[in-house]
């Protein structure tokens, strides 16, 4: 284990040491009407992070139930009654027969709510880095992220012009702006992500088309040939052409998932690459095929256990992610000293109202 | 045990300002301890202010209350003199820890039981005393003139008054419409008004159908269950869909069905009561039942306008909120209401109700309906 070439972080945790907290958790969920999964979230943050290392030491999860549960009763009262008020009077409006203000009023809360999710992902990474702990030393931010969230809606709506070519460049300029503004004890992150590397496999998603074509034709000749020689019975009519039609929609999804995390795994790989604190630089070894497996394994747990087995899903993340992670340099622990960050008192609140991840 | 009984122990120490690691001597007594490091020197700490954090399995960590980033670990084993001063680690947090995991459960299913029995029937104590001039200003705020889609007629309306004066000869809905829309359906509004869609009136073979189908919509407005099913949406969304997106929506649904169902229930056997006052059959409310019972009875509707709507489907929500009991019970329902050798006689003239079923064919001014996901 501890041989020098070894990674400088590793996961320790096990299934068997999850599963108390993973069905407790659902347990207590349950009897509570869901409120519980405040503290469920810390209680599995605290046991993957403690049994994540890094160099000599565990990470350490501070966060709390009551402070998500506090943040996400802000955000209700903050975002949640306005908008249901609104929606209230949209349908009043559109009653009245002024449909065209009501679609106004939609897209007007529509902008907001863009601009909040860009918000809620700054501050989520903010709020984690806040309470990981290593060492007694933590992360955090001082941006409170405002800025963020006009980024996140421009370079968004900018990606998505131009049929969606400069998508992945987007994506990276926004994960660069996230990270350039955290930091770790007193040092900042830089993050220098370039999205040209992974750009090809992007291109492949405008392949997709012009092979399906392609796989269509020969499918119709197939199918046509055979049902002829089947005895020429109704088009569509045979069960081995209904087959090959389910066959054939099973294989086009799969491509299109099999090219968006082969897109995927270069474009962490090379966001996690261009990141760096300090002394240290960080890398992300994941292959294609490892995140193939992942998600594939993720599927055979869930269909598997009748959807039961999604309570495992984010050990199952977090341990992909940590194995996956490596770290390079030195770290000179008397200069690591304690972030002076503010500290926010309200936990992922934004983040869990309008469910979007952190990373 | 004495009070200066001297505690000694190697534990390792972050001190929360810089990243090293110490390996200090803890000395100290049953209230507070030193660290006493190489040069340094820090404390007094009180044990009461240590707070247990997990840790992996043989080691024992705590942090102290208010300094971030401080923590003091104890490797191995902790001696008896030591462990009896050091709090033990929060397991599911709060109460559970201290009355067990099992009884929690039992308490809080309770509770979760008695917050759903209290958000399902606390909407049902409070509209009544709501003043109903407050619905009626929302009902007319929400629902206004309906953009211009009621339609008029000069003997349409005429037609439609008179099916309302036998019905509810003593005034509950403050006004009852037909409007332009083309499903068959019909509404209760918050603030005692009725629409009937167009569809529905267009559709009815009979005016007794339609007159089944109104009285049930003044059953709705008699009993406030507009307002009330509107406050209950409202309460349980907040309490319930809020909290966890899907254990919650889940709640809500089933919930929005078993209240509905007893309100429908209701609104039928009021819709029975006004048609018997009023000597209107409820037989032909049965066959409109029937008849929009999509698979079990296939609709002989008219060609024409059965391909627009589903009345199969639009049935099944024949009110703004309602999920409906099933089409054969209350086809029952209506056609055992029936009395034996009673006559009866239709609720309109032929010439009323032919003016009442082009109500919106026949006006010239109304504006085009639409369908809103009702
Ligand atoms: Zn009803």
């Amino acid at each position: 284990m501890e041989e020098q070439q070894h990674s400088a972080f590793g996961f320790d945790g096990s299934w068997k040491g999850y599963a108390p907290i993973a069905f407790t958790n659902l347990l207590l969920m349950i009897v509570t009407l869901g409120i519980y999964r405040f503290w469920a979230t810390t209680r599995t943050r605290r046991y993957l992070w403690s049994h994540s290392r890094f160099i000599d030491d565990r990470l350490e999860w501070t966060g709390t139930g009551k402070e998500l549960f506090l943040g996400f009763l802000m955000v209700i009262l903050i975002l949640g009654l306005p908008f249901f008020i609104l929606q209230f009077g949209a349908r009043a409006l559109v009653m009245r027969g002024h449909a065209g203000i009501a679609g106004l009023l939609g897209f007007a809360s529509f902008l907001v709510i863009f601009y909040f999710v860009g918000i809620a992902r700054f501050r989520a990474l903010r709020y984690r880095l806040g309470r990981t702990y290593w060492h007694g030393i933590r992360g955090g931010s001082d941006d409170a992220g405002w800025s963020y969230g006009w980024s996140y809606m421009w370079k968004t709506i900018v990606g998505m012009m131009a049929i969606y070519l400069l998508v992945p460049r987007a994506m990276m300029s926004l994960w660069n702006e996230r990270w350039n503004a955290m930091s770790f004890g007193p040092h900042a992150f830089e993050s220098k992500g370039d999205y040209r590397p992974a750009f090809k496999r992007y291109l492949m998603f405008y392949l997709l088309p012009l092979i399906i074509l392609g796989c269509g034709i020969v499918f119709a000749m197939f199918v046509g040939v055979g049902s002829i020689m089947m005895g020429g019975g109704a088009p569509g009519g045979s069960p081995i052409g209904a087959l090959l039609g389910v066959l054939f929609g099973v294989g086009i999804y799969g491509l299109f998932l099999f090219i968006g995390l082969s897109f995927y795994a270069i474009f962490i790989r090379e966001a996690v690459g261009g990141l760096s604190l300090a002394t240290l630089t960080f890398a992300f070894d994941a292959s294609t095929k490892d995140w193939v497996k992942l998600f594939l394994g993720d599927i055979a747990l869930v269909i598997g256990t009748l959807g039961i087995g999604a309570i495992f899903l984010q050990y199952r993340h977090w341990k992909f992610f940590i194995t996956h992670l490596e770290a390079y340099g030195d770290i000179d622990l008397d200069r690591l000293t304690q972030s002076d960050t503010k500290l926010s008192k309200h936990g992922e609140g934004l983040l869990d109202a309008l469910d979007v991840g952190a990373f | 045990m004495p009070l200066t009984e001297r505690i000694e122990a190697h534990p390792w120490h972050y001190d929360g300002r810089n990243a090293n690691r110490w390996t200090p001597l803890l000395v100290g007594d049953v209230e507070t301890f030193t660290l006493k490091g190489e040069g340094w020197d820090a404390g007094p700490y009180c044990w009461a202010d240590l707070i247990a954090l997990d840790a992996p399995a043989g080691e024992h960590v705590f942090g102290l209350k208010d300094e971030q980033g401080w923590r003091l670990g104890f490797p191995g084993a902790l001696p008896e003199d030591l462990a009896a001063l050091l709090p033990k680690p929060a397991r599911y947090g709060g109460f559970i820890d201290r009355i067990g995991l099992g009884r929690a459960s039992a308490v809080l299913a309770m509770a979760a039981a008695a917050v759903v029995f209290v958000g399902v029937k606390a909407p049902g104590w409070i509209a009544p005393l709501v003043p109903q001039s407050w619905e009626d200003t929302m009902g007319d705020a929400m629902a206004g003139d309906f953009g211009g889609r009621i339609c008029h007629t000069k003997e349409g309306t005429p037609a439609l008054r008179a099916l309302v004066r036998q019905l509810d000869p003593h005034g509950t809905a403050r006004s009852i419409e037909v409007a332009n829309i083309g499903m068959v359906n019909a509404v209760a509004l918050p603030g005692r008004r009725i629409v009937l869609f167009r569809g529905l009136v267009e559709q009815a073979e009979s005016p007794d159908e339609v007159a089944g189908v109104l009285g049930h919509e003044l059953g709705h407005v008699r009993h406030r269950d507009t307002l009330t099913a509107m406050m209950r949406q409202l309460g349980l969304s907040v309490v319930l869909g809020g909290m966890d997106g899907s254990t919650g929506s889940q709640v809500n649904a089933v919930l929005g069905l078993s209240f509905s169902r007893d309100a429908e229930h209701q609104a039928d056997l009021a819709a029975i009561d006004a048609m018997r006052a009023s000597g209107i059959s409820p037989v032909p409310t049965a066959a409109f039942f029937a008849r929009m019972g999509g698979e079990e009875a296939p609709a002989k509707a008219k060609g024409k306008a059965k391909s627009t709507t589903q009345p199969g489907r639009s049935i099944e929500a024949l009110d703004w909120f309602a999920s409906h009991p099933s089409s054969t019970s209350r086809q029952q329902l209506f056609a055992n209401a029936a009395e034996k050798g009673r006559r009866y006689r239709p609720a309109l003239a032929a010439d009323q109700w032919q003016a009442l079923q082009k109500i919106c064919s026949a006006d010239k001014a109304v504006k085009p309906g639409f369908d809103f996901g009702f």
